[in-house]
């Protein structure tokens, strides 16, 4: 799994199954799927996260404009995010995953 | 995100809108050139950010100075009309047990991410942040 750092650690074991099922027509969508590494979006998410730059790069739009409006949420949210924002970018490479997976 | 995890998201985020704003009432920020200082951005570059002001401006609407409140920053009158309408909404949707906001939040992000939408808008908020810097908000 080199793309481990892509996904939370309770759900590799299930995307290994899932894979293995795959049926294999489906493999050349798998492989054009591009994810957004954790690790990058916490470096904007610390950089610009008071502009909610990272909640749209992750796909978050409504979040994104939310936090762009109220100054990262009176400052307060965007710190918040330091910490929450690496789960949600794994969260949602899950959900892209899905789109081909099901 | 799941329909009850946004709500309760709006609904903590407008009380906290709410007492923000009467905070800020009661202390009179509008005559305070200097705001509030909870802007992480301001604080670290000393350049306001696209947003802020927008207190000044919805504090300036509620004693209903519109021309003050558009100079503070239009951001503010966004805000306001969020700060009505979401909390209504939400009740709405909460009583009648409904997802018609939900629906409608999905929908205007399918919108927003659509380059012809999103473009101006983003050119919108830089020239709004242009005139942030220039007024030395």
């Amino acid at each position: 799994m080199m793309n481990s750092k892509f996904f939370e650690g309770h759900h590799l074991s299930q995307i290994r199954d899932r894979l293995i099922a795959m049926d294999e027509s489906k493999w050349g969508m798998l492989q054009t799927l591009q994810f957004k590494d954790p690790t990058t979006i916490l470096i904007v998410s610390i950089l610009a996260g008071s502009l909610g730059i990272d909640r749209f790069l992750i796909g978050d739009t409504g979040l994104g404009v939310g936090k762009l409006l109220t100054c990262g949420g009176l400052g307060i949210w965007a710190i918040i995010d330091w910490f929450l924002i690496m789960d949600a970018t794994r969260e949602k490479n899950l959900e892209k995953l899905q789109l081909v997976l099901y | 995100m799941s329909r009850n995890k946004l709500y309760i998201l709006l609904a903590v985020a407008c009380l906290v809108g709410y007492s923000w704003l009467f905070f800020n009432y009661r202390s009179g920020t509008e005559t305070n050139p200097d705001g509030s200082g909870v802007c992480i951005f301001k604080e670290v570059t000393h350049i306001p950010c696209p947003s802020c002001g927008s207190t000044r401006s919805a504090i300036s609407l509620l004693h209903g100075n519109m021309t003050d409140a558009l100079y503070w920053n239009p951001i503010g009158f966004l805000l306001g009309i969020i700060l009505v309408v979401v909390p209504l909404w939400l009740l709405f949707d909460v009583v009648f047990q409904k997802d018609s906001f939900f629906r409608f939040y999905k929908k205007s992000e399918a919108t927003l991410e659509q380059k012809k939408v999103a473009v101006p808008l983003i050119i919108l908020v830089l020239a709004n942040w242009i005139w942030n810097i220039f007024k030395a908000l």
